[in-house]
C-alpha cells in the first residue's frame, strides 16, 4: 500500500500514536460535510432570503400606504433596521431549528448513518469528536446568522433607497448613528445571536448523544422553545423567567436605541454561557458512555 | 463439544518474528497475543449477550468466528473494539487495554462491523476521503495527496474504481459492501475485523474477499472474520472460534477442530441392536444413527481395529467401517445444537 507510516511509531523508544489525526485536518473535514450536505446549502438559500422577504413585504405596504408601528415599521425609513428586526425575528424559531437540525445530524445522524462507528475506529477519541462536532454546529449558526446579517445589510440599504445616498441608522429613539457604528451595532446583535445558538445547539448536542433518531433532537429543541414561552408568559411563573433561555431573546432589539442598552444582551449572554456549559457537560459525559 | 480444543489460548501463535514481510516497515513487533478476552461478559436489560468469554487471537492468525444468529459475535467484536462497554472482564487489542489505550491500538486495527456506514449525499470517493482524514497513521507532508492516494489504492483494491465517483445513494448491496471493505483497507493494518464481510456480494466479490484476507494474512496481519457461509471459512481460516448462545463452544486452529471432530467410527450393519450391545458392553460410545437405519456410530473408547475385532469376535455382520470426514459444516452442527 503506499501509504505512509507515522515517523513517531518508528523504532522502540518513539511515543505511540495516542493522538490521533490532527486536530485541524478532523475540523476541515467536519467544515467539508457540514458544506457539503444538501440540506445546509438549502437552509442558509432560506436564511438570506428572510431580510429580502421582509424587505419585499415592507416596501409593498410603503406604497400602499398606511400607518407603521413596531419594528418592522422602523425599517421602512431605515433600512439598517431591517438586518437586526431579521435576526431578531429569526432567532425565534427558525435560527433555533436550524441549529438543532445540524445537531441532529452531527452525533444522532451519524449513528442512524452508521458512520459514527467508523469515525471512533479510525479513531478519533471520544472527546475530540464532541469538540469536531460541536465545531460544526457552531460553523452552521454563525453561518445561517452571517447569511441574514449580510444580506440584511444589503437589502436594508437597497429598499431604503434616499439613505444609501448617506447611509444612517436612525435609532427607535430617534437619534442618529454613522455607517461605520450602525454596521458595529449589527455585528453586534449578529455576535450576541450566535451566542444564543451555541447555547442551544450544545443542548441539542447533549440530546444527540443519547439518541440514535435525529427527529428526536428536533422535536426536543422545538418542543422546549414552545414550552419555554408558554412558561415565559405565565405571570404566577414570574420567577422562572430567569432561568429560561428565551427569556432575554428580543435585547438584540436594544441594539436600535440610543444610548445603547446592553445590561439584557449581557444578561442573556451570561445565561447562554450557562445553557453552553450545562449542555457541553452533558453531552461529552454521554458520549464517553454511549455504546456505539 | 468436549472434543474440541478447549481454547486458543493452547495453540501458542507464532512470534513477532512471521510477519515482517509485506509489513510497514519498522513497526515494532507486537505481543503474540492480537487481541485477549478475559471473562468478557455484556448484558442487556434480562439478555445475556456474550456470557464470560475467554478468547486469546493469536497474532498472524486468520480466525473465523462462527455461530448462530444472536449468538454474541458482534457484541464480542464490538467488545474488542471498545465501541460497547463490557458488563465484566476485560478486553485487549495489539496488546493494549480496551477501552483505556483504544488510541494506541486502533490506528492498526482496521474494522467492517454491523454492514458498511457511509453517508450516502456523497460519493464513495468523497466518503472514503472522510474517514482517510480520520485516519492517524495517513500522515506527513502534502496530507491532501496522501489521503488521496490512499483512497484511490484502496478504491483499486476492492474493484470500485468505476462507480467511486458515483453517490453511495445509489450503490447496490455489494458495492457498499466493497466500500466498507476499501475504507478498512486505507491504512497498513496489523489487524482486520471483518464482520460478515461477504454479505450481498456477488461470487466475484467473494472471491475478491478471500484475496484480500489471503493478502492481509501473507502481509503478516491478523484477520478475524465472521461469517455465516462456513465453505468460506473452511477456504480461508487458519483459526475458528465457535460461539452458542454467548458463550464459547469450541476454538483453536481449523485443522485440528477438524480432525477431534473425526472420532468417530461408521459402521454399517444389519445386526444393529447387537452392535451396539457390544460396544456399550466394552465401554464404546455407541449409538444409531438418526438418519439412516443399518449404521451405528461408536465414539471413544477403542482404537478402530479393536473395535472391529470386537464386533467381528460377536457374530456381528461388519459391511463397512470408515471414519467420517467431517466438514465445518457438520462440525459446526454439531457444536451448536449438542449445546442446545
Amino acid at each position: 500500500m503506499s501509504t505512509v507510516v507515522r515517523r513517531g511509531e518508528q523504532g522502540g523508544s518513539a511515543r505511540p500514536a495516542a493522538h490521533g489525526a490532527p486536530l485541524l485536518r478532523l475540523l476541515a473535514t467536519e467544515l467539508r460535510w457540514v458544506l457539503r450536505r444538501p440540506r445546509t446549502l438549502v437552509m442558509l438559500g432560506v436564511f438570506a432570503s428572510i431580510p429580502v422577504l421582509i424587505a419585499i413585504g415592507v416596501a409593498v405596504a410603503d406604497r400602499s400606504a398606511g400607518p407603521r408601528a413596531g419594528l418592522i415599521g422602523a425599517i421602512a425609513g431605515n433600512g439598517l433596521v431591517l438586518p437586526i428586526a431579521a435576526m431578531t425575528l429569526s432567532l425565534a424559531l427558525l435560527l433555533p431549528l436550524a441549529v438543532a437540525m445540524a445537531a441532529a445530524d452531527a452525533i444522532a445522524g451519524e449513528s442512524a448513518h452508521a458512520t459514527l462507528r467508523g469515525l471512533l475506529l479510525a479513531p478519533v477519541g471520544r472527546l475530540r469528536l464532541v469538540g469536531m462536532k460541536a465545531f460544526g454546529v457552531l460553523v452552521v449558526a454563525t453561518l445561517a446568522t452571517t447569511a441574514i446579517a449580510v444580506v440584511g445589510v444589503l437589502a436594508g440599504l437597497i429598499v431604503v433607497g434616499d439613505a444609501a445616498a448617506s447611509p444612517q441608522l436612525v435609532t427607535l429613539s430617534g437619534t442618529t448613528t454613522g455607517l461605520g457604528a450602525a454596521l458595529g451595532r449589527v455585528a453586534l446583535v449578529a455576535g450576541w445571536t450566535i451566542g444564543q445558538l451555541a447555547a442551544v445547539g450544545a443542548v441539542a448536542l447533549a440530546i444527540s448523544a443519547v439518541t440514535e433518531h435525529p427527529l428526536v433532537v428536533l422535536a426536543a429543541v422545538l418542543g422546549g422553545l414552545i414550552v419555554f414561552g408558554v412558561l415565559g408568559a405565565i405571570p404566577a411563573l414570574d420567577w422562572l423567567q430567569p432561568w429560561l433561555l428565551t427569556t432575554g431573546w428580543t435585547a438584540g432589539v436594544d441594539a436600535l436605541r440610543d444610548p445603547l442598552p446592553l445590561d439584557d444582551m449581557a444578561t442573556s449572554s451570561l445565561r447562554a454561557l450557562g445553557y453552553l456549559a450545562v449542555g457541553g457537560g452533558l453531552a461529552v459525559f454521554r458520549m464517553l458512555r454511549r455504546d456505539v | 463439544m468436549t472434543a474440541a480444543p478447549d481454547s486458543l489460548r493452547q495453540d501458542g501463535g507464532p512470534a513477532g518474528g512471521e510477519r515482517q514481510e509485506g509489513h510497514p516497515a519498522g513497526v515494532p513487533a507486537g505481543p503474540p497475543w492480537a487481541a485477549r478476552a478475559v471473562g468478557l461478559r455484556k448484558v442487556f436489560g434480562p439478555t445475556v449477550a456474550v456470557d464470560g468469554i475467554d478468547l486469546d487471537i493469536p497474532a498472524g492468525c486468520v480466525l473465523g468466528m462462527l455461530g448462530p444468529n444472536g449468538s454474541g459475535k458482534t457484541t464480542l467484536i464490538r467488545m474488542l473494539l471498545g465501541l460497547t462497554r463490557p458488563t465484566a472482564g476485560t478486553a485487549e487489542l495489539l496488546g493494549h487495554a480496551i477501552p483505556e489505550q483504544a488510541a494506541v491500538a486502533l490506528p492498526h486495527v482496521g474494522a467492517l462491523v454491523e454492514g458498511p456506514g457511509f453517508h450516502p449525499f456523497l460519493s464513495g470517493r468523497e466518503n472514503l476521503r472522510r474517514v482517510a482524514a480520520t485516519e492517524p497513521l495517513l500522515l506527513g507532508r502534502g496530507g491532501g495527496r496522501i489521503i488521496g492516494a490512499a483512497v484511490d489504492a484502496a478504491v483499486e483494491r476492492v474493484g470500485l474504481a468505476d462507480a467511486a465517483d458515483r453517490r453511495y445513494r445509489g450503490y447496490s448491496l455489494g458495492m457498499k459492501q466493497r466500500l466498507g471493505l476499501a475504507a478498512v483497507l486505507l491504512a497498513p493494518r496489523r489487524l482486520v475485523v471483518l464482520d460478515e464481510p461477504t454479505n450481498g456480494l456477488d461470487p466475484a466479490g467473494t472471491r475478491d474477499v478471500r484475496r484480500i484476507i489471503e493478502e492481509l494474512h501473507s502481509a503478516g496481519a491478523t484477520v478475524v472474520v465472521s461469517s455465516h457461509l462456513l465453505a468460506e471459512v473452511e477456504a480461508t481460516c487458519t483459526h475458528v472460534a465457535v460461539l452458542q448462545a454467548g458463550s464459547l463452544v469450541a476454538a483453536g486452529e481449523l485443522w485440528a477442530l477438524l480432525k477431534a471432530g473425526t472420532g468417530g467410527l461408521v459402521i454399517a450393519t444389519p445386526d444393529v441392536d447387537l452392535a451396539l450391545r457390544t460396544l456399550r458392553a466394552a465401554g464404546v460410545t455407541a449409538y444409531r444413527d438418526a438418519d439412516r437405519d443399518l449404521i451405528v456410530v461408536a465414539e471413544d473408547g477403542l482404537p478402530a481395529p479393536a473395535i472391529v475385532a470386537l464386533l467381528v469376535r460377536a457374530d456381528v455382520a461388519v459391511h463397512e467401517a470408515r471414519r467420517p470426514s467431517t466438514r465445518l459444516e457438520e462440525l459446526f452442527a454439531r457444536l451448536t445444537e449438542d449445546s442446545r
